[in-house]
């Protein structure tokens, strides 16, 4: 199985078993991808042998439906429970990224969890870097899973 | 008398997952202690009575390897069980968790039936 159909498993089974949301590949890829608005990302760093970034990009109505599903609470604006379980998302997919690229697991670092949201904002590529995008869709939206790699 | 657990991850989201998956899973404790690293886990450890502790590696100010290095030097409680739950299941990774004290891992993703399966027969 290649990387990206591994990483579309990993992130449907966090999905499915933690956070109890039902979401799926989506066909295609939005043409206004990486212009970011109401949208919430969530962002962990890879170090070692292989150097890049995984990141979750989410709409605010997404996060807050896994955050409301997380704690089971209605969540309807961002504050510190929503960028605390978004940054969990990607701890999560970032981990399993991983596991997938390296075998002991002493020659990759993860980096701590961090997230960024506005209103609008840019993600912008790692210059030569080999990127993956898959869209996924859940009954709130389309959100992105993204891996950048140095190559 | 019952049991206690405490909880160790930096994400307050992720101890309330574990929270709830011990109690899907039936597993019931007295009390559930929280820390949000190594540091704030050995303070608990000196001022309570727990009987087993679950947790993450990856966390800021002391991660749960050194968190597990400096348990192992204090007398009073270098003997209380500590289980990882991670994203970390590199067999190195684990390995050295292993050599100083860790009993076992879980790794996330995890079902209830999963912590159940780990963690009942070691209560």
């Amino acid at each position: 199985m290649e990387l990206r159909e591994r990483i579309a498993a990993s992130a449907i089974e966090i999905f499915t078993t933690m956070v109890m949301m039902e979401v799926a590949v989506a066909e295609d890829i939005d043409e206004n991808y990486g212009k970011l608005a109401n949208s919430i990302t969530g962002v962990i760093g890879l170090t070692g042998n292989y150097k890049g970034v995984l990141a979750v990009h989410l709409p605010h109505q997404v996060a807050f439906a896994i955050t409301g599903n997380f704690l089971g609470v209605e969540v309807s604006e961002m504050n510190e429970d929503v960028e605390d379980a978004i940054g969990e998302i990607a701890n999560m997919i970032g981990g399993n990224v991983k596991s997938m690229l390296s075998e002991k697991g002493r020659d990759i670092d993860l980096s701590l969890p961090s997230t960024v949201s506005g209103k609008e904002y840019g993600f912008h590529s790692i210059k030569g870097a080999e990127k993956t995008v898959i869209p996924f869709r859940a009954a709130e939206g389309i959100f992105y899973v993204e891996l950048q790699l140095e190559t | 008398m019952g049991k206690n657990v405490l909880l160790v991850d930096d994400s307050s989201t992720m101890r309330k997952i574990i929270g709830r998956s011990l109690r899907q899973a039936g597993i019931d404790f007295d009390n559930i202690y929280e820390a949000g690293d190594g540091l704030e886990a050995l303070e608990v450890l000196e001022s309570e009575d727990v009987d087993i502790v679950l947790s993450d590696i990856n966390m800021p100010n002391m991660d749960g390897i050194s968190f597990l290095k400096e348990k192992s030097t204090r007398e009073g409680i270098k003997d209380i069980p500590v289980l990882m739950i991670s994203t970390e299941t590199g067999e190195d990774i684990i390995g050295e968790a292993k050599s100083y004290g860790a009993i076992g891992a879980i790794k996330k993703p995890f079902t209830p039936d999963k912590v159940n399966e780990v963690l009942g027969p070691l209560l």
